[in-house]
């Protein structure tokens, strides 16, 4: 058996410290991230309180990792889940002409906007929170993923070992299902990590700009986007979710460098 | 070899060039902002303003954002001018007046000589056009009632007007300090933004939506052409890319910093931090729609009342730009009294006990508010922790501005809200009246009482200058007894400005003043 990749290695150490520490860390933090402690407002950091407390006097460290369980159910439900409906889309496509059409021209529509522009007009028609972040990432992802597998799709159908499998008597579904799909794996899942971290850019930026979770609802957006404020008195409260954040993107992006990476489906 | 007669005087001569240098430096930076006394204004140049928010042309008649005051400030005039420190009228578009003495109509002389962005002369058929826009439910002005208190407008003359009351009306002069003077042949135009146009120091330009606002000197205006040549109001809505313009200069003067910003940038070198604490006051409070179960026992409310704790409030959202407040008067209202003023003291138990006596658990209660403010978003988190510890949870409910100030008006708010409101620095009776929160026969909290609205009416419905500390200290009894809303504090509106731009001026409204204003 061959060695996966050292930078999908990297990767996934990296989201896998972030998603450990987003599960068990809550446990282990003595403080709530919802309650506001008396007189500790914007206090650096201590035993108590290693990343310090934030200006409504909370403990930044339990927000920070209450807050990276947003990030979590956007990077691992939502783009999943919008992974999954885009494929089914792409790949119903792919199989009737008019259809592929109509569905095209959506996926225009859907892709002629920037994602956060997309974004940030989908969040103000269904409201600001952590199911609109949601949401907006499922429905961002859609035509992301139903574009790129139909493309996947239609070139390999036209391989000779789908033709071939036709020849032999396999009906449509069959041969898309055992053969056609199976051999479309490899782009979905560098497209998977790459989605998964402009998830985290996108909760980040709605949350900056007000339309992401709600408060005293903590997410890394939202802990960065308050922290600016504060930098000249408390500059440590912006360290913790640049760290997270930073951690995230860097691992999704080696996960998806490394899933494009031969070696990997070798492996 | 140097004596010490010598070396006494250098040292007496460096001593006296510090001090020179060091006055020097105080007198300059106390100049920086006014220019310095005597220092002589600079014609010429663009003012840059940057505001946080868009115009909404729709709502121009009340003052409920920065663009809007900053439009009303620069194209419009109204009859009086109230000044900062008290609520004498002064003359603006009319000159002189007199009231009858039972109180029930009021004789202006307007002022000669005005013309309109347009050209055109100004005269009483204009005042009477203006009053009875602001008095058409349409455009939502706040003074509606005192408006629609004139039963007629007569015009003898072009320079004459007489408004005839229904009754008297204690606060006719807000009305008339307040209601700017529209030009009656392009007021259609206002509605959509195509044409503002008044007797101002600024003529209105052009408005593109989301971008910015342009406006040019009115070379014709009565009080002498103002020295810049022009304003050009930017739109930029987030709040660190309108510091940043503040900061390399491409704005010389921003509205709607957030306190927060505005505390950071206050050290930088050139920018001053302006806080219009001179009646032009606003207050931040919490309201109770009163209908909401729960919300509907008065204990329950005054509970509220107790369980804020609005020292922190003022001091760690506002940043001390304010003061706590148990009623809605600012200190240099006629109906502030220090004594009632502090009826809301932060006591956890007192609220614990009123809702002990009230009996049964207080339903979850949402709470609105305007997400993308920072400050709002704050202020709710902190009511929502201190409701906590009393037992009272509250939901928080983010909307867009739009949408609140829709529920606002429509009095739809399904639990609490918090917000600011204005015009407590006016007559007193102004805000039992007209405001949306507080109007008696009306206000967003679905509050009725005949207790306070007989009080109101005391205080409302006598001559100008009738009006009574005792009337104002019923009101401000009713409206602790009925605590339909809680107020939090008195807060001040800040203006970030460039020390290049010089003699920077406000009215009660918060509306920008650029009338001498100047760049160096």
């Amino acid at each position: 058996m061959r060695r996966l990749p050292a930078q999908a290695v990297v990767g996934g150490v990296l989201v896998g410290l972030v998603v450990v520490a987003g599960l068990l860390g809550p446990l282990l933090v003595p403080h709530d991230p919802y309650t506001q402690i008396d007189g500790a407002n914007l206090l650096g950091p201590s035993a108590a309180h290693p990343l310090g407390t934030d200006e409504l006097n909370r403990d930044i460290l339990a927000r920070l990792l209450t807050g990276i369980r947003v990030d979590l159910l956007t990077s691992f439900v939502a783009v999943p889940l919008g992974a999954l409906l885009g494929c089914a889309v792409g790949a119903l496509a792919t199989v009737n002409a008019a259809l592929d059409v109509a569905v095209q021209r959506v996926f225009d529509v859907l892709l002629a906007f920037p994602q956060l522009i997309l974004a940030i007009g989908l969040a103000a028609v269904i409201g600001p929170g952590a199911t609109s972040v949601v949401l907006v990432v499922v429905l961002v992802e859609i035509p992301v993923f139903g574009r790129l597998l139909r493309a996947a799709v239609l070139r390999v159908r036209e391989a000779q070992f789908v033709t071939a499998s036709e020849v032999a008597g396999g009906g449509r579904g069959w041969v898309l299902r055992t053969h056609v799909l199976p051999n479309c794996r490899g782009p979905v899942l560098v497209q998977l990590a790459l989605s998964m971290s402009v998830a985290v850019f996108i909760e980040g930026a709605m949350s900056v700009l007000g339309i992401g979770v709600t408060p005293p609802n903590p997410s890394l957006g939202s802990l960065l986007a308050t922290s600016l404020r504060y930098l000249d008195l408390n500059p440590l409260f912006a360290v913790g979710p640049l760290v997270v954040i930073a951690a995230l993107v860097l691992g999704f992006g080696l996960l998806a460098r490394g899933a494009g990476n031969p070696a990997l489906e070798a492996a | 070899m140097n004596s010490p007669l010598r070396r006494r005087a250098v040292l007496r001569g460096v001593a006296a060039t510090a001090l020179l240098l060091a006055t020097a430096a105080c007198q300059s930076a106390v100049d920086a902002q006014s220019g310095g006394a005597g220092s002589t204004p600079k014609q010429g140049g663009v003012a840059e303003v940057g505001v946080n928010v868009d115009l909404v042309p729709g709502n121009v008649l009340t003052n409920s954002n920065v663009s809007i005051t900053t439009v009303v400030g620069l194209v419009y005039e109204p009859l009086i001018r109230y000044g900062k420190d008290d609520l004498k009228p002064q003359p603006a578009l009319a000159t002189e007046w007199t009231a009858a003495p039972d109180g029930t109509s009021l004789t202006l002389e307007l002022r000669r000589g005005v013309k309109f962005h347009t050209g055109r002369p100004f005269t009483s058929e204009d005042v009477k056009f203006s009053l009875q826009t602001y008095a058409d439910p349409k455009w939502n002005g706040q003074l509606r009632s005192t408006a629609t208190a004139i039963t007629a407008i007569e015009t003898p003359s072009p320079t004459e007007v007489t408004l005839r009351l229904a009754h008297p009306v204690s606060n006719l002069f807000d009305l008339l300090d307040t209601a700017p003077i529209l030009d009656s042949e392009t007021a259609a135009d206002i509605g959509t933004g195509k044409r503002f146009v008044g007797t101002g120091p600024f003529k209105f330009d052009q408005w593109r939506p989301n971008t910015d606002l342009t406006f040019s000197r009115n070379p014709d205006y009565w009080g002498g052409p103002a020295h810049l040549d022009g304003v050009h109001v930017r739109v930029i809505p987030d709040g660190q890319s309108l510091l940043s313009a503040l900061k390399s200069g491409q704005v010389q003067l921003a509205r709607g910093v957030g306190y927060r910003d505005a505390e950071s940038v206050a050290n930088t070198p050139g920018v001053t931090v302006k806080p219009l604490d001179r009646g032009a006051e606003l207050q931040a409070y919490v309201g109770i729609n009163v209908s909401v179960p729960g919300l509907d026992d008065p204990r329950v409310r005054q509970a509220i009342g107790f369980a804020l704790d609005r020292e922190r409030i003022i001091k760690k959202v506002f940043r001390g730009a304010g003061y706590p407040t148990s009623l809605p008067w600012p200190k240099g209202s006629p109906a502030f009294d220090a004594a009632r003023n502090g009826h809301f003291t932060h006591d956890p138990a007192k609220a614990q006990a009123l809702l002990a006596e009230h009996g049964q658990p207080v339903p979850i209660v949402p709470l609105t508010y305007v997400g993308t403010d920072n400050v709002a978003a704050s202020v709710a988190q902190i009511v929502q922790n201190d409701l906590s510890r009393v037992g009272i949870t509250v939901e928080l409910r983010p909307v867009d501005s739009t949408q609140f100030v829709k529920q606002l008006i429509g009095a739809q708010f399904p639990g609490l809200w918090t917000t600011t409101h204005s015009w407590a620095q006016f007559t007193p009776s102004t805000l039992a009246v007209s405001a949306y929160p507080f109007n008696a026969r009306r206000n967003a909290s679905h509050f009725t009482a005949d207790t306070y609205t007989a009080a109101a009416d005391e205080a409302w419905q006598v001559p100008v200058g009738g009006d009574t500390p005792a009337a104002y200290a019923e009101l401000s009894k009713q409206l602790l007894d009925g605590s339909f809303l809680t107020e939090i504090g008195v807060v001040f509106e800040q203006l970030v400005l460039r020390d290049a731009l010089h003699d920077v001026d406000y009215t009660r409204r918060r509306e920008l003043d650029l009338g001498k204003a100047y760049l160096s």
